[in-house]
């Protein structure tokens, strides 16, 4: 089943889903931007600032999702030692950095109409901190360790380490008092969100995913030409 | 309408403020990986023309990703 993974299958794939992509993302960011800036309706507490929870909720979202994935493939490659998921790993770290970033940052510029205050340092907040720092050492293990088996192995630990934090972003709304307000949409349950504000909502989120799957694409793509590259230095 | 639609009843620049920045570090990343990318392809296609002619053939027949960024290159050349 796994030699379904190996680099050449995927790389066609790979070639096909970036062409894919780039033929659809543009109307579906046209749609999504029009929805959330110009026909969601204003929230009744909040006004037009809700808006900005159209790139806050989505990025957060996967910042999440994406240390989630890189946690579960970690524990994978331990098990199974199969490289191409330190590949996805390596590949996936900077947009899961990048969208930790823009989910603290839209939120100090939603926090400030609506709390009063850029930041708090409350459980929500302070754990999506800590959860950016996750990402940078992941990161910056790849770059400075030359010893690429032993980076491997530092940067899963560092991975499984900071799994810990997830449970403790998705609940301390729950489980602390906050100013960050409780999740309004669950997986199992009502969500809280009226179809007006979840319509832009889940547009946008597909906007982000696609996003997120380019970047995935080239990436992956790079550390695969780097290791052919390598390969024909060898020779 | 394109007033009220930039002022937002006052929470515009807020609004505005996080659109463009997520807007901006999107198109940052998208651009830094594509770089990246295209570098790599040329430095690769770079170390394949350094070869022996036989080891041309050897590297070209045995592996498909190396036919596919051969193409690639061509194609953007």
């Amino acid at each position: 089943m796994f030699k379904l993974f190996t680099s050449s299958n995927i790389y066609f794939l790979i070639e096909k889903s970036i062409k894919f992509i780039n033929s659809i993302f543009f109307i579906i960011l046209l749609i999504g931007l029009t929805f959330s800036l110009v026909l969601s309706p204003p929230d009744f507490i909040q006004g037009y600032s809700v808006r900005i929870m159209y790139v806050h909720v989505p990025s957060a979202w996967i910042g999440l999702a994406c240390f989630s994935l890189i946690t579960l493939l970690s524990i994978f490659n331990f098990i199974f030692k199969i490289k191409n998921f330190y590949l996805i790993n390596k590949s996936l770290a900077p947009i899961g950095l990048l969208f930790t970033c823009l989910a603290i940052i839209t939120g100090a510029l939603w926090g400030k109409p609506t709390w009063g205050t850029w930041w708090e340092w409350d459980a929500r907040l302070t754990s999506m901190l800590v959860l950016m720092f996750f990402y940078l050492l992941y990161i910056a293990i790849f770059k400075v360790m030359k010893n690429q088996e032993l980076a491997i192995k530092l940067s899963s630990i560092v991975v499984i380490i900071g799994s810990v934090n997830l449970p403790i972003i998705k609940y301390s709304v729950d489980w602390w008092n906050t100013l960050h307000q409780p999740a309004s949409i669950k997986i199992s349950g009502s969500s809280s969100v009226h179809a007006s504000m979840m319509v832009p909502l889940m547009v946008m989120l597909l906007v982000f995913l696609l996003y997120c799957a380019l970047i995935f694409l080239m990436k992956y793509k790079t550390e695969i030409i780097r290791i052919k590259k390598k390969n024909i230095k060898r020779l | 309408m394109i007033a009220n639609l930039i002022a937002m009843n006052g929470y515009g620049i807020f609004v505005w403020t996080s659109f463009c920045i997520v807007l901006f570090a999107c198109v940052a990343l998208y651009l830094k990986t594509k770089k990246t990318l295209k570098k790599y392809e040329k430095e690769f296609v770079t170390e394949f023309e350094a070869l022996s002619s036989n080891k041309k053939n050897e590297v070209f027949n045995s592996s498909k990703i190396v036919r596919q960024v051969l193409a690639t290159n061509s194609k953007t050349n």
